[in-house]
């Protein structure tokens, strides 16, 4: 059979073959919760950013009323921190809601998806990454100054010993962390951005 | 009339599209209701940006393809033959029954870019049409779909001794 003779069998025929759905179970359906990658990115991104916000307002109350002065000094850095995520993520998301929201040509639709599946990646990874060496060295700063002056710090005052240590520590962990997100992130959309990326270039070829 | 009315209406109108397209890209009835239910979410989100300069029925189009071809899921790379059991079923009698199953499941082991390439194609789509839906120029389509009628052909063939 010929592709040419399928389309005429396909006119005549194919269209009473449709099961039919009701106007009742059409307007049920539009109460659903989309699944596609699109939708959860966005839920994502709005969990993401309403978590930022309760983060950073949490870290300015702990900042302001803490009798500590270490906790003060750290949940004062993480506080601005979080401040500077805050546009990051609500860019994003108004970049995801706009997707999902226009019907772009099939191609245009997988490169911009592409687009900002790599965009989400690249600054999860760099968020998770900064983070690292910001939390570590306040971390032990400011736990080893707990009950004794600020002005006297672990690179004044620790043996070599326990230089070699933190630096040691510092280093395995952040390679780890470094392998763990990339293998992370690849689990999470790798396959996805990849095929999308092999449907492109079928288009182009 | 509101927007959900009005979207409900026509979306009732033209639902044939979107079983359409969800016959082609699922190969199991539960796969085709989840994607029944994306697509149809995915137009009513983007049904207020819809400025009605293109029919209804080829905007739906649109969407419905984007979001099959967009669709993850895990177990994607299975061709999706449960399709050649459900559609000959009502074949016409003048048309041979083995010839047609071998059409079908040669459609449904192709790639999602030329699933829908044939769909638009069946549709009787012209190439400047199809072209504008995928985002290619019309002389794209046109070597993509020769290509496909003779790869077709070859696979129908094929598969149709082997039954």
């Amino acid at each position: 059979m010929e592709l040419d003779e399928l389309k005429i069998f396909f006119k005549e025929k194919f269209d009473v073959q449709q099961p039919s759905k009701s106007v009742e179970e059409i307007s049920l359906l539009l109460g659903k919760k989309a699944q596609s990658v699109v939708s959860k990115l966005k839920r994502s991104l709005l969990i993401e950013l309403i978590a930022c916000i309760l983060l950073t307002l949490a870290c300015i109350a702990i900042a302001a009323f803490s009798v500590y002065t270490e906790l003060r000094i750290y949940f004062s850095i993480f506080a601005v921190l979080c401040f500077l995520f805050l546009p990051l993520l609500w860019f994003l998301l108004k970049k995801t809601e706009k997707l999902s929201n226009t019907t772009l040509p099939v191609k245009s639709n997988l490169e911009s998806l592409v687009k900002i599946l790599r965009e989400y990646i690249k600054r999860y990874f760099q968020i998770t990454m900064a983070m690292i060496p910001i939390s570590l060295i306040l971390v032990i700063f400011l736990g080893y100054n707990v009950n004794s002056n600020l002005e006297k710090n672990l690179f004044t005052s620790a043996t070599t010993n326990q230089l070699i240590f933190f630096v040691a520590w510092t280093i395995a962990f952040t390679i780890i962390l470094y392998y763990f997100t990339k293998w992370y992130l690849k689990k999470l959309y790798g396959n996805y951005l990849n095929e999308l990326q092999e449907l492109i270039k079928e288009l182009e070829e | 009339m509101s927007d959900s009315k009005e979207f409900i209406e026509l979306l009732n109108q033209n639902q044939n599209i979107v079983h359409k397209v969800c016959n082609l890209y699922m190969d199991n009835a539960a796969d085709r209701e989840d994607l029944f239910q994306e697509i149809t979410l995915q137009a009513w989100n983007g049904f207020k940006n819809f400025r009605r300069e293109s029919k209804f029925s080829t905007w739906l189009y649109r969407v419905a393809l984007n979001t099959a071809i967009s669709y993850f899921r895990k177990e994607k790379n299975k061709p999706s033959l449960q399709l050649t059991t459900e559609l000959p079923e009502q074949a016409d009698e003048q048309i041979n029954q083995d010839k047609m199953n071998a059409m079908y499941k040669a459609i449904a082991s192709l790639g999602k870019i030329d699933k829908a390439l044939i769909m638009l194609y069946l549709e009787d789509y012209n190439y400047d049409e199809i072209g504008n839906m995928l985002g290619i120029t019309a002389n794209n389509v046109a070597v993509k779909i020769n290509r496909l009628k003779t790869k077709l052909k070859e696979l129908t063939k094929k598969l149709y001794e082997f039954s």
